[in-house]
């Protein structure tokens, strides 16, 4: 038994394509992100950190970072809790819950491409059905809803749905303006992903025995708010867990609503990694720094699920 | 005071009838067993009492109130779960602590961090610490409180659970199974436990299984129940000794009691087999199901009219008892004697006996299973 290779003969398979498929070209990329090295040339000269300086540096890369920083930011805890409440109240329908489960999963089957092309439809600043029903409501309802005018502080004269009214139907023009376009990107991102995650929550909350519901009731935990924070909350936890890192990775990657909606424009608003990726590495032929932007893009989801693996891991299960 | 009373209590799910205008009154300090075969409604019988199912029908009252409408939170009432439903991310001081600090903070000092600010919080974490420490050393868990319920052995986590129940002095205890998920060892020490528990507290417990040992081994009365009838509720050697009907003489006693076919004569002499009882039953001329207790049968060299001959299948060896499975001569049916190791060690399979029985043991129930009396001793 000890003398004999043929373990070797076992393992060699799945190591020998998981060193050409995934750790040669992770090594070539970083390889390739200390060069000048564009596709197609005969020769490459080794330019140190230049790729990585320039990306710290220059405007573009810098806006790159805060976009997905933003998209991240915002996707990821909003549609995790909205996955969450989801789940939670179809748990507690009678009938009707397979129906709500199917549209709010249906974001996430259909194919990205054709969701996205309808959302570029839906929000055309003119032609769109988002626009068309805001100058709809000018004077009525919707404006005193969308405006905010129920708010106390909020002057019915001078809020953004009253201003635009009054400016003849100036409405936001959504995925084409500098101040709108992230939020917008940030919003298709949440419908799409939340979806997924309520379906996760969903076989987390079946997997939560009922008797503990029960234990707490009669240690007389009498609302709601308080058997949700004795027993849903962290029997959750492994899920929660879960959900969030592959939510993160998930949001990380975003690149097909980019590419159809916005590439990356206005004036970079919404120039995430992967679409930077794409376009400095495969449009323009200008490998070398798109390797520094991998090899950085890598970097983060490697932080990011040492930190699940080895931080969080430990405090959600007993 | 702790008592319980449940009038007419009846339970339906959809068209299936689970329990069946059932009446209990359970007293002050008692013991009490619900037990019976799987699917008899115990269980039910029991969340009912808790208020964590709603019965169709009747009322429950607790200490003389009625609580139909009183949520199981608000009856103070403490439960032991089956699956002892320990809370698995808190230690077990803190599952210790649970039903205190939900009953005794009020909203803003359960908030995390200002709730410290509170100025009544402070007494009242040390009357909670007190009551923990208190309740642990009872169990004997202290040496645990730091553990989570994953590093805890079945008998520990039984321990944790019964002290979550325990802590806050509730009415009465109701407990649901609590002993099934236990080995065989450790399950009769917990009977011997929980009964001096119940001494000590002298608090209500309503107790349910379906194991007979437990019932006949721990409480001050027994319900019997099947298929959601209350059959019989009195103290376990009355109902061990004189059941009410066939179904309770079947189901209380390990190993199950002998029935043998039996008939009375038009002056109700009862006979079974080739044996004359030489006693008179209440009703005559019919036929009648005799039950008699393997320990009041004895293997025996005579041979006359009191005796009836078998062939020995299979020697149950308990080693203070041996138990004999014996085919006897009609053929129709297997009984069990109970024999001493010392005076039967020469008997093996396929031996044939004699048997005998012990007089004024046996006990008739008519055709459908209801008990009869004799008439003279």
């Amino acid at each position: 038994m000890h003398n004999s290779k043929a373990h070797l003969w076992f393992i060699a398979p799945a190591i020998i394509l998981m060193i050409i498929i995934l750790i040669f070209p992770l090594f070539l990329a970083g390889g390739i992100s200390f060069t000048d090295y564009n596709l197609g040339n005969k020769t490459f000269e080794w330019v140190g950190l230049e790729n990585y300086d320039k990306m710290f540096n220059r405007k573009t890369y810098v806006k790159m970072i805060w976009a997905t920083a933003t998209y991240v930011i915002v996707v990821v805890p909003i549609s995790v809790v909205l996955g969450l409440c989801a789940a939670m109240l179809l748990n507690s329908l009678r009938f009707g819950a397979d129906i709500y489960k199917t549209i709010f999963f249906l974001p996430v089957m259909a194919t990205l491409l054709a969701m996205a092309i309808a959302w570029e439809f839906t929000l055309h600043p003119t032609l769109g059905i988002v626009n068309s029903f805001l100058a709809n409501g000018c004077g009525g309802v919707r404006e005193f809803i969308l405006g905010f005018h129920w708010l106390p502080w909020v002057d019915s004269q001078e809020s953004w749905y009253a201003v635009a009214c009054a400016n003849n139907m100036d409405f936001p023009y959504w995925l084409k303006q500098k101040n709108t376009a992230i939020w917008t990107v940030c919003f298709i991102g949440i419908w799409q992903a939340f979806g997924f995650n309520m379906v996760l929550y969903l076989a987390g909350l079946t997997s939560i025995p009922r008797e503990l519901y029960q234990a707490a009731e009669m240690d007389g935990a009498k609302s709601t708010w308080e058997q949700f924070k004795l027993v849903t909350w962290p029997m959750l936890g492994p899920t929660t867990l879960f959900v969030v890192t592959i939510t993160t990775i998930r949001t990380f990657q975003v690149f097909d609503t980019i590419e159809i909606l916005t590439k990356g424009g206005p004036s970079k608003t919404t120039y995430v990694m992967m679409y930077a990726i794409f376009e400095k590495a495969i449009q323009q032929n200008l490998t070398s720094i798109g390797a520094a932007i991998t090899v950085v893009f890598i970097g983060f989801i490697l932080v990011l699920t040492f930190f699940q693996r080895y931080v969080i891991e430990k405090r959600v299960h007993y | 005071m702790g008592t319980i009373s449940l009038k007419n209590i009846s339970k339906s799910f959809g068209s299936t009838q689970v329990l069946n205008n059932l009446n209990v009154d359970i007293n002050d300090g008692e013991f009490l067993t619900l037990v019976g075969p799987s699917g008899c409604g115990k269980s039910t019988l029991l969340r009912i009492i808790a208020g964590l199912e709603q019965q169709t029908s009747g009322d429950v009252l607790i200490d003389n109130k009625n609580v139909n409408r009183v949520r199981a939170s608000e009856r103070d009432l403490a439960m032991v779960f089956q699956s002892y439903a320990l809370y698995p991310h808190l230690t077990v001081r803190r599952n210790l602590e649970t039903p205190l600090r939900l009953r005794d903070y009020n909203a803003f000092e359960r908030l995390p961090l200002i709730g410290n600010f509170s100025p009544s919080k402070k007494e009242k974490t040390e009357s909670i610490n007190q009551l923990v420490n208190k309740t642990s050393e009872t169990l004997k868990i202290s040496e645990l409180l730091d553990r989570k319920p994953g590093q805890l052995s079945g008998g520990q986590r039984q321990r944790v659970a019964l002290g979550r129940a325990m802590v806050r002095e509730p009415v009465a205890f109701l407990m649901d199974e609590p002993l099934s998920n236990l080995d065989a060892a450790l399950r009769v020490h917990m009977r011997s436990e929980l009964s001096e528990l119940h001494n000590s507290l002298k608090t209500t417990f309503v107790y349910v299984t379906h194991d007979q040992a437990e019932a006949l081994t721990m409480s001050s009365r027994m319900a019997v129940m099947i298929d959601g009838n209350l059959l019989q509720l009195d103290t376990p050697q009355e109902v061990y000794d004189n059941p009410s009907s066939l179904s309770v003489a079947q189901f209380v006693g390990s190993p199950k009691i002998n029935i043998f076919k039996g008939t009375s004569d038009s002056s109700g002499t009862v006979s079974f087999l080739n044996v004359n009882l030489k006693r008179k039953s209440s009703e005559s001329n019919t036929d009648l199901h005799i039950g008699i207790r393997p320990e009041h049968l004895e293997i025996t060299n005579e041979s006359n009219e009191n005796t009836f001959s078998g062939t020995v299948a299979y020697r149950e060896n308990l080693g203070s008892d041996i138990f004999f499975h014996v085919n006897i001569e009609d053929g129709s049916n297997k009984i069990i004697v109970r024999g001493l190791p010392q005076l039967t060690h020469q008997i093996s399979n396929g031996s044939s006996v004699n048997i005998k029985r012990v007089s004024d043991k046996a006990l008739l129930f008519n055709q459908v299973g209801m008990r009869v009396q004799f008439t003279n001793a």
